[in-house]
């Protein structure tokens, strides 16, 4: 019966009933849309982060991290490959490079890079450069002086496919190691620093330019369930340094490669969090305030239910049923339309391209694409639930209160 | 001495001279480039050389005195203006050092700084380091010839070998059939003019031709120009070792 006349009571003024409920569906659809765009950025962040080089795992020597120069390589690639036959799940990829800080100049210009010496063919199931170059070729391991490098530095040295670069480095004999390369393809990448800072050859090339032997920087793993979690990631790493002697090697998973990344999803955890506390306080006073007119109005009927010998407790259960009504139909509206605006724009994504330098800086991608997360629905709903009815509380007690003798004397 | 034989001693000479000329027509370019890069640069050398570093809105002058040894060996030592008086530039082979005395401190250039610019002029440091690259990197070729001050000069084209780490396209040399470099070209790999070197003013400075005037510009910027100017240069037969330390690179500094 409390239902029934819960359901009556709510739509005895619909108008009312419609603005609160607009206010519950804007609320509940702003946390799920919002919150949606912010996974969305959140997880193209790290795909672009993994595929830009970094993979899932990587295996370094153990002081290269923090002094990345050709001398912390390591040398016994044969020893790295067998751990990795063993120790990989099935689906993972992984490759090995040489990567080091080089100059490249041309006639005019000259630019800090990274050279990266890869496996052609490993590397494309790696990393995003397989699939990356948009004029040109890829690199083909015979290759002997080809090298690719971003559409932003091809710009920047005025160049075109099949100009000359000259890299300078520092090679194993702490001498100036220089050499000519050719531009065999150019690469583009989501972000225009990652297109000026890598230029790739091949991982022999590199080797011999830099008089490494067969040594290497790093192997970079990637997994095949890209889950943001960690947990897989985790339990490989392990595997992996279980089998590596740890006097020379270091295994490091991204969360431990890209600690900046990991804060940056941390702030955007408790962003999401902070969101949802703003819209439910908007939404708090809207519900309170509207519950409060509502039973100001019904301030006789109150009077006369106490004068009959209705408990307040039964009172206060009435007014907090009436909110759950409207809280449960706010947020199932508010549910629908939020998903099927994230499905909507699912599909073209917003272009955030007219705000590229800004969005640049913190690696967001060009194009956002909204993600749904069950958890961040159902937390959502949750606190507008709970919260809701948590501050119809203070309505329903003052309802409750209301005497015969008040009530009378009111009208 | 009777006329027969006068006549017989022309005529000899006259082929003499007919031979040598023809001789001379076309030297090989690879050691032409080698000999007269040896004779710009001398066994062993002390000089004293005024630079201009010329800008639209700006010039400044610095005297820098050089110690040169082979190809291999040079040091360069800014003596004026007071401010820079100290400065120091080794060069042993493909490396380089920087001294200042402010700091104290006698850096080797890394790879990253070498396409820089040498002490804010048009020079690059590499152009200091890797002077030799001229010889070991390059195919030259002549394609003409003109007259300079009545001597017979060779345009040269120069190519880089295919694996040479050069960043030009091409370079161009005037050189005199007496060995004075008058012009260098860089040019870049579509072979567009990038800078040129030219020199002037070719006088007899101890015992030998040489020019006094050097001038590298930048093709793009008229205004933008380095200028050196040999006040006196001495040309030796060797000079100590010793002079081309770290230590010693510290001591003219001081």
């Amino acid at each position: 019966m409390y239902f029934q006349l819960a359901w009556r009571n709510i739509w005895r003024n619909p108008r009312r009933t419609i603005v609160i409920l607009t206010a519950v569906i804007i609320g509940v659809w702003s946390m799920i849309f919002l919150g949606a765009l912010m996974r969305g950025m959140e997880v193209e962040m790290i795909r672009n982060s993994l595929k830009t080089l970094t993979g899932n795992i990587q295996i370094h020597e153990k002081n290269y991290r923090d002094d990345p120069v050709v001398e912390n390589s390591m040398t016994d690639p044969a020893l790295l490959k067998k751990a990795l036959k063993t120790s990989l799940p099935e689906g993972a990829n992984w490759a090995m490079r040489i990567r080091v800080s080089a100059m490249a100049s041309n006639a005019r210009h000259s630019s800090g890079v990274t050279l990266v010496g890869i496996d052609p063919a490993k590397e494309a199931r790696v990393s995003f450069i397989g699939k990356a170059v948009t004029s040109g070729r890829y690199l083909k391991t015979e290759d002997t002086n080809k090298i690719i490098v971003g559409q932003a530095l091809l710009d920047k040295f005025d160049a075109k496919i099949g100009h000359k670069i000259v890299l300078m480095t520092q090679d194993m004999g702490k001498e100036i190691a220089s050499k000519a390369f050719r531009i065999v393809g150019v690469f583009r990448a989501e972000m225009e620093a990652t297109e000026k800072e890598f230029v790739f050859a091949t991982l022999s090339q590199a080797q011999k330019m830099l008089k490494l032997k067969n040594s290497i920087s790093e192997v970079s793993i990637a997994l095949k369930e890209q889950n943001l979690d960690g947990r897989e990631e985790k339990t490989v790493s392990e595997n992996l340094s279980s089998i590596l002697p740890d006097t020379v090697y270091k295994v490091e998973t991204w969360q431990e490669l890209l600690p900046m990344m990991r804060e940056y999803l941390k702030l955007f955890d408790n962003f999401i969090y902070i969101w949802h506390f703003v819209v439910f306080i908007a939404m708090g006073f809207g519900i309170v305030n509207t519950t409060l007119m509502a039973i100001f109005e019904r301030m006789r009927e109150f009077g006369l239910l106490k004068a009959l010998g209705m408990k307040p407790l039964w009172i206060v259960r009435g007014v907090i049923t009436e909110s759950l009504f409207l809280l449960i139909l706010g947020i199932v509206a508010g549910n629908i339309t939020g998903i099927i605006s994230v499905m909507l724009i699912d599909r073209i994504g917003i272009d955030l391209s007219a705000l590229a330098a800004g969005v640049e800086m913190w690696g967001m991608p060009r194009i956002l694409y909204p993600e749904l997360w069950t958890v961040d629905v159902v937390v959502a709903n949750l606190v507008v639930l709970l919260l809701g009815l948590l501050v119809s509380i203070y309505p329903a007690v003052k309802a409750a209160r209301f005497t015969p003798v008040e009530a009378l004397v009111k009208i | 001495m009777n006329k027969k034989s006068i006549v017989l001693l022309l005529l000899v000479s006259f082929f003499w001279a007919i031979a040598g000329h023809a001789g001379a027509a076309d030297p090989d370019p690879q050691s032409l480039v080698q000999e007269s890069f040896n004779y710009m640069r001398g066994k062993a050398s002390i000089s004293i050389t005024d630079m201009t570093i010329h800008r639209a809105d700006w010039e400044r002058v610095s005297t820098i005195k050089a110690w040169t040894l082979g190809e291999k060996n040079s040091l360069f030592l800014i003596t004026a203006p007071p401010k820079d008086s100290g400065n120091g530039t080794l060069k042993k082979g493909k490396e380089m050092w920087i001294y200042n005395p402010k700091i104290n401190r006698a850096i080797k250039l890394p790879p990253s700084m070498m396409s820089q610019a040498w002490q804010g002029s048009d020079f690059s440091n590499n152009d200091l380091a890797k002077s030799d690259t001229l010889i070991n990197d390059f195919r030259h070729s002549i394609e003409g010839t003109s007259s300079h001050d009545g001597k017979k000069v060779y345009h040269i084209k120069s190519i880089p070998k295919p694996e040479a780490p050069v960043v030009w396209g091409m370079l161009k040399l005037k050189i005199r059939e007496d060995l004075i470099l008058l012009s260098e070209e860089f040019y870049d790999e579509d072979l567009i003019l990038v800078k040129a070197l030219t020199t002037h003013e070719i006088r007899m400075t101890d015992g030998r031709l040489f020019p006094v005037k050097w001038k590298m510009q930048k093709a793009e910027a008229t205004d933008e120009y380095t200028l050196l100017e040999y006040r006196s240069i001495e040309f030796k037969e060797t000079l100590s070792k010793n002079l081309f330390s770290l230590s010693n690179l510290k001591n003219v500094g001081r």
